[in-house]
């Protein structure tokens, strides 16, 4: 495989930094719908390490 | 200077902060868990009977009565501070034999705040057995060494700061040739544990932060409380220093002051008022805490001087910028500010951690070969 431009190593890792900081601060300085868009977007990189480690599979199958 | 050298000096860097605290992030992280949930665990575990059920704008009892009961039930002793509840519907009454006194011979009696009756008169810390959040709380904050463990468990979460920071920028020479997220299972159990610590390392490298920071500011609570008490607390409370210090028996009405406090900073919430002579306290004063209503401001604390001895206002305190940042830091550690979810998460993303530290810890077991493999092939493509 050819060496990867920072660009694309970089992308995914730093979106989801952002979102989680998004969460992190969202519950903080605002309640209600602002909670509900907290934990939307806190369960993403929870979600993208289930399905990238396969933990998502295994539940599937049960 | 070359890339390999700058790569194996960071590799070096994270190999050796991570090494020094994964023991104590272990310990922190494992204990963590059950704290996120300490609320709903205390409610589990409690026999207390529920509250009352009255109307809700029942009006809430004088709390001069609650503190009369109090001090007739342990005449020789000194009133530490009162606990009002802004959640559930009771007021707390601290009491100590003397208020320079070890912490742990403090004693709760607990009020409820709407008809004023004792609903239950507790012994102090040092007579009850120690409870599991409490234990799970003393290793998690200071290993049962006080000041000398909160600062030991503040330099290990440094450590895992800057473990977290240099792990980051390994993760892009480390990704060169890979798709986010691949994970090979094929070869090595070494190589797929490998590719896991940096997937699940990088995906919670946020979070991971966040709380590794709180954490650390958090551990210096006390020097930062200490810092303001020699500073500003002093430099206010000189000015009063010519006043009769208030004798315990006669001071002015805590009903009162708390109107008083309340008409000082209307719209806030009282949560607490620290006697006069409490070491957290002034010796002059009503310290009154009191907090805003909105979510960032509930966690801002103003406190309120009310003279002791006379009932009057003295100032509303204005807290100094790093204290504000501590209280602004402690939510963000703890996780308890967002609902339940939020606590799911907060646990979720603990578990990930945990599952970062021991593989990270594997990885250094079976380095050796490994590594010196990963270099030459560094070494050899910087050579193209």
């Amino acid at each position: 495989m050819k060496v990867q431009p920072s660009r694309k190593i970089w992308g995914i890792p730093v979106l989801l930094g952002l979102i989680t900081l998004f969460g992190l601060l969202s519950a903080l300085l605002g309640t209600g719908v602002w909670w509900v868009l907290a934990w939307g977007a806190m369960v993403i990189p929870l979600i993208v390490v289930m399905v990238k480690t396969r933990i998502w599979k295994a539940f599937q199958k049960g | 200077m070359s890339t390999l050298k700058n790569i194996k000096r960071w590799f070096w860097v994270h190999r050796w902060t991570s090494l020094i605290c994964t023991l104590f992030l272990l310990l922190l992280c494992l204990t963590g868990l059950p704290l996120i949930f300490e609320e709903e665990i205390d409610h589990l575990l409690s026999k207390d009977a529920p509250y009352e059920v009255l109307p809700k704008d029942t009006p809430r009892a004088n709390l001069d009565d609650m503190v009369k009961v109090a001090q007739q039930r342990y005449p020789k002793e000194a009133l530490s501070f009162l606990f009002i509840d802004d959640e559930e519907p009771q007021v707390v009454v601290n009491m100590m034999p003397s208020l320079k006194g070890n912490p742990n011979t403090r004693h709760e009696m607990q009020f409820d705040a709407r008809t004023g009756k004792l609903l239950k008169d507790e012994p102090s810390e040092a007579e009850q057995p120690q409870t599991f959040l409490g234990l799970m709380l003393s290793l998690h904050t200071d290993m049962f060494a006080g000041l000398a463990g909160e600062l030991f468990l503040c330099l290990m979460g440094l450590l895992f700061v800057f473990s977290i920071i240099s792990g980051i920028v390994l993760y892009g020479p480390f990704m060169k040739k890979l798709d986010f997220g691949t994970v090979r299972t094929g070869r090595s159990t070494r190589l797929k544990w490998l590719d896991l610590h940096n997937l699940i390392g990088i995906a919670t490298a946020a979070w991971l932060l966040v709380v590794g920071i709180t954490g650390v500011i958090n551990e210096l609570s006390t020097p930062l409380f200490g810092l303001w008490q020699i500073t500003d607390v002093k430099k206010m409370l000189d000015q009063y220093k010519d006043r009769p210090l208030p004798k315990s028996q006669q001071l002015s009405s805590i009903q009162e002051a708390y109107n008083t406090a309340q008409k000082a900073v209307p719209g806030m919430t009282i949560t607490s008022v620290i006697y006069p002579g409490n070491v957290f306290g002034t010796p002059y004063h009503f310290l009154i805490y009191t907090k805003g209503d909105k979510a960032l401001t509930s966690r801002l604390f103003t406190p309120v001087l009310v003279d002791a001895n006379t009932g009057k206002l003295d100032a509303v305190v204005n807290m100094p910028v790093y204290l504000k940042g501590l209280e602004v830091s402690r939510p963000l550690h703890f996780g308890d500010y967002g609902g339940m979810p939020l606590k799911v998460i907060w646990a979720l993303f603990d578990i990930l951690a945990i599952i970062v530290l021991i593989s990270g810890v594997y990885l250094w077991v079976v380095r050796r070969k490994f590594y010196a493999d990963y270099f030459l092939r560094l070494s050899s493509e910087e050579n193209i």
